[in-house]
């Protein structure tokens, strides 16, 4: 029975079961189905009260000049208007409705689905001034503001220091053919501010249709004949309205939700029934049970998210609810929901394998849910942060786990431009704390401790007293701590560079690759030490083979010519970005006026150490073991890339993190690999900043770079296999690679 | 058929470690039935979890059929029924679906393993419920199921810990003439309980296990005879006191160990 045969048995009967249990089709039927289409009702029937109550209140509305100036006249003008037609409607009312309560000002939803009840459309009459209004005119409380610019208006709109902004542009027009162009500024955002700009716009309409009438009176012309006002809106707001900031929330959470109860059912729920024992004496690797197990919880969280995904689609579009999720009305991108539902998907991984490691701890269902509480609260602390509206999808926000997958839902949701760099960061980023989270689901799940938790506690695992000295770390203790360091260096690096004061790159620099031995090779050998893990096994520190640090010497020594090239084809096939372009301009300014030493320490030195020590030491040799040459080789140097973020950087990264764990791996020690990574990138610093050294070497042509001649590349080729066959040496004669652990 | 060496599990303590099982060693021969007594905490269900390839040994060795537990889990896996008495079942899952998934994990491709568990159903008459889910079932029909579930690979050796702890009489009775019907088939058993009158009437041989060690070993003339104590359960607690006072009272007297 192969490994795919026996993770589709487990994964059918797992979801035969799942689907078969009320619970679960609860959590992720009923429950879409049901939230949003109250949850927008329940917004819409909250805006309509709330708008109620806020048309009864002053509008303070901001113009240019005091209240004598022109501005505010020609409001006060049109608001006497508004007055007088009050006051007529008021005399002819009785006769015409005269048990007719008094009605409200339309709501912000009732101008959305019928624009002829909003200001902006003017209202149907057919030139009788008593029927202007079917329903009653409110009075109106205006208060003016004095502003001194148009900037002015703007930035107390955005203060809240007054509702709405007013511009006319021009004298209110004698010539009925000439509108007078009047802009309202407002903030949909702000309750006050959006009723206010509704209830002038409704004033405006209702003075229009006023003169209109009167006019058409007098001249006999067609009902659209007039154009008093030319009313322009402008909604200062961003374009995402509240619901549509706090519904990437809710699907992100509903995604966590839907997969919490299957994570317990299958592994809390599974002890708590006596089930477990009899799947552990099946002759199934616990690793296929895992793997089952948890494509069952990630289907059920991806299907929840689906349908979260579907319902609030079907409610926007068949509720005509647009405008609650963009103040511009435009609605859902639904071109974009197969977008968003990809990165839901590593999401959705991520939450799965974490619920299911910590629920694999508890005894009981109710244990269970006790452990999940606080990972929800946990995961609501960035949700949070990332639902406020003025958080934005950059900087440390890209790697903050949940944060980045809410911003990026909700960028997507409005439809605002995401680039592409930033939607590669978010989905790698989640990828790598899936991966740790499916290892450290896998080992929990798989270990006795915590199989039978009645033979050993939880406490088995972080007590120190109670752990056993162990040679190397397990793959998922350096998963785990990678993918923990990840958002911690992307964290500091964009801290630093964002509290730079202008003009100190260098001591960005400087601060920076101060921090890179701290956090690449301290923290992990806090963490081996607490764990009583060999550290200097770990790290791989034994003295290499002779001919594996001569072979090292003259790989380090020409690999940089590789790194030229491949560089210069990425640049010809894709391009070079702007943002590569002057993030590399940036750092060769920093650097260039450093003394040779101090160069080399910041480029050389701190990374082929920090660096080695990490990937090849700390990841690779937890890799050495569970995965073979090839995977172990080619995913530290995928780790080894991404954690460099520039997406341009990539490829050349990918090649030379691949380069060094094959050293590594071969070598059987770390200094090899600090040999070549020291010489290549000192080389390539000092021949990037210190041109006149390599003069020799025609490397550019009327200032842009050229491929080097053949009588430097066919040398160096020749120089590099030999390097790479030296180290092959090594390895033939030390231990066989890959048979037990490097010490 | 089983053999147990020196079987050692040593669980980490804030003073150092618990030996729950302190070099342990036994024979069971093919077709007998062993008992395994022995007071709470004294090492029997972290014996036979070390025996069914459930928890890895600290030290010393067993081996089922040859295999060896710790280097062949898998290969032990499938010669081995195991059942206790809280054994439970997938609620939402019906005796059919249930059998026939225990034994497609059981390497069977899935037209085998639903003729074999149509064939169960036939052996312990389960029609009457094959279609009900396990989660509506009766005490007596859960039991027909676990024993159907044991018996899914038709394994030549059964572990059993505990068996009918808890259970009424008539389950009881009905896991008791499985045992007796599974050894007159030939079936190695190896059964741990807390009744002696149960291991009394069912087991060909018996070893007694106290703070993870055995004190003693044989049938029951045997340790009638060494004791001078007619009863199993005088005969128990004689050796139990003694063991108490003077670390091991007697070693095994059963097969040899190398």
């Amino acid at each position: 029975m192969s490994f795919r045969h026996r993770v589709r048995t487990i994964y059918g009967k797992e979801l035969i079961d799942l689907l078969r249990d009320r619970r679960t089709l609860i959590a992720m039927l009923i429950v879409p189905i049901g939230l949003y289409p109250l949850l927008m009702l329940g917004s819409l029937q909250a805006i309509s009260v709330q708008t109620q109550t806020l048309g009864r209140r002053a509008i303070v509305v901001g113009g240019i000049g005091g209240p004598d100036g022109a501005q505010a006249q020609m409001l006060t003008f049109i608001r006497d208007e508004y007055e007088r037609l009050r006051a007529a409607q008021d005399q002819t009312k009785p006769a015409t409705q005269p048990a007719e309560p008094q009605q409200d000002p339309p709501s912000r939803g009732d101008a959305a689905r019928d624009p002829a009840r909003s200001g902006e459309a003017g209202q149907p009459v057919d030139g009788d001034t008593s029927k202007i209004d079917e329903g009653a005119l409110p009075p109106l409380d205006l208060t003016w503001m004095p502003c001194e610019d148009r900037d002015r208006i703007e930035a107390l709109i955005r203060e809240r220091g007054i509702h709405v902004g007013i511009l006319f542009e021009g004298p209110i027009s004698a010539d009925p053919a000439l509108p007078t162009r009047v802009q309202l500024w407002y903030d949909q955002e702000e309750a006050r501010s959006a009723t206010g700009y509704a209830r002038l716009t409704d004033m405006f309409a209702a003075v229009e249709e006023r003169w209109n009438a009167q006019r058409r009176r007098q001249l006999g012309v067609p009902d659209t004949f007039f154009q008093p006002f030319a009313i322009a809106g402008k909604n200062l707001a961003s374009p995402s309205s509240v619901l549509g900031q706090i519904l990437p929330l809710i699907l992100v959470l509903m995604t966590i939700t839907g997969a919490i109860y299957p994570a317990i059912d299958i592994t809390a729920g599974e002890r708590e029934r006596g089930t477990l024992e009899t799947l552990l004496v099946c002759p199934v690797p616990v690793l296929d049970l895992i793997v089952g197990k948890f494509l069952v919880v990630t289907t059920i969280a991806i299907l929840g998210a689906t349908l979260n995904l579907a319902s609030v689609c079907a409610t926007v579009y068949f509720g005509g609810f647009n405008e609650l999720i963009t103040t511009t009305g435009t609605g859902v991108p639904y071109g974009q929901l197969a977008l968003i539902l990809l990165c839901l998907v590593p999401f959705a991984v991520l939450m799965s394998a974490i619920m299911m490691a910590v629920c694999s701890y508890a005894r009981t269902f109710k244990e269970a849910q006790n452990y999940v509480t606080p990972i929800i609260l946990a995961v609501l602390i960035p949700g949070g942060v990332a639902a406020l509206p003025a958080t934005e999808l950059t900087g440390v926000m890209l790697v903050m786990p949940v944060g980045n997958m809410v911003l990026l839902t909700r960028e997507l949701l409005v439809g605002a431009m995401v680039r592409t760099g930033d939607l590669v960061t978010v989905l790698l980023s989640t990828t790598l704390y899936a991966t740790a989270a499916v290892a450290a689901a896998a080992k929990v799940f798989g270990k006795e401790s915590v199989v039978f938790a009645d033979v050993q506690s939880l406490r088995g695992t972080f007590d120190r007293r109670l752990i056993r000295p162990s040679g190397k770390p397990s793959l998922t203790m350096a998963l785990v701590v990678t993918a923990l360091l990840f958002p911690g260096w992307f964290f500091l690096q964009s801290y630093l560079q964002t509290s730079r004061p202008d003009g100190a790159d260098l001591m960005v620099l400087r601060k920076t690759f101060a921090f890179m031995p701290v956090l690449f090779v301290v923290l992990p050998a806090l963490v081996l030490t607490y764990w009583k893990v060999d550290v200097r096994r770990t790290f791989s520190l034994s003295p290499p083979a002779m001919s594996g640090v001569l072979g090292a010497v003259l790989i380090g020594a020409t690999s940089w010519i590789f790194a030229v090239e491949i560089g210069m084809l990425q640049d010809a096939v894709f391009g070079m970005s702007d943002i590569a372009k002057d993030s590399a301009e940036a750092l060769e300014k920093a650097l260039v006026s450093l003394s040779e030493p101090e160069m080399l320490l910041l480029m050389a030195v701190i990374p082929a150490l920090s660096e080695e020590l990490l990937f090849r030491g700390f990841l690779l040799t937890a890799l050495r073991g569970p995965a073979g040459r090839t995977v172990s080789i080619l995913t530290s140097a995928v780790v080894f890339a991404v954690f460099h973020f520039i997406l341009a950087k990539l490829p050349v990264t990918f090649l030379l993190g691949a380069l060094l764990a094959w050293v590594c791996w071969q070598t059987r020690s770390i200094w090899p690999g600090i040999i070549v990574h020291f010489l290549h990138n000192g080389i390539i610093t000092m021949s990037t900043l210190r041109p006149s050294w390599v003069a020799w070497l025609p490397m550019e042509m009327d200032g842009q770079p050229r491929h080097l001649p053949w009588s430097v590349l066919l040398p160096g080729a020749a120089v590099f296999v030999a390097g790479c066959l030296l180290v092959q040496r090594a390895a033939r004669r030390g231990e066989p690679p890959g048979a037990s652990a490097p010490g | 058929m089983v053999l147990a060496d020196k079987l050692t599990k040593a669980f980490p303590t804030a003073d150092g470690e618990k030996r729950a099982v302190d070099e342990l060693s036994f024979r069971v021969g093919a077709g007998e039935i062993y008992g395994l007594l022995g007071p709470n905490g004294a090492g029997k269900t972290t014996t036979l979890r070390m025996l069914s390839g459930m928890i890895t040994p600290t030290g010393g060795s067993a081996t089922l059929a040859g295999f060896d537990v710790a280097a062949h889990p898998f290969e032990v896996k499938r010669i081995l029924g195991f059942l206790t008495a809280n054994t439970g079942l997938y609620q939402r899952l019906t005796p059919r679906e249930l059998l026939t998934y225990f034994a497609e994990l059981h390497g069977r491709e899935r037209r085998e393993a639903t003729a074999r568990a149509d064939e169960l159903i036939d052996w312990l008459d389960m029609h009457e419920f094959a279609h009900l889910r396990c989660g509506s079932l009766s005490t007596g029909q859960r039991q027909r199921v676990n024993i159907g579930r044991v018996l899914i690979a038709d394994p030549p050796i059964l572990i059993m810990d505990e068996p009918t702890l808890g259970l009424d009489v008539l389950s009881n009775r009905l896991i008791l003439d499985f045992i007796r019907r599974a050894g007159q088939d030939g079936k190695t058993i190896l059964l741990s309980t807390h009744y002696l009158d149960e291991a009394e009437t069912l087991c060909h041989r018996i070893g007694f296990l106290h703070h993870g060690r055995l004190m003693a070993e044989g049938t029951l003339g045997e340790l009638r005879q060494r004791t001078g104590e007619q009863r199993l359960s005088n005969i128990f607690l004689k050796l139990a006191a003694e063991g108490d006072g003077a670390a091991v009272l007697h070693r095994p007297t059963g097969a040899p160990v190398s």
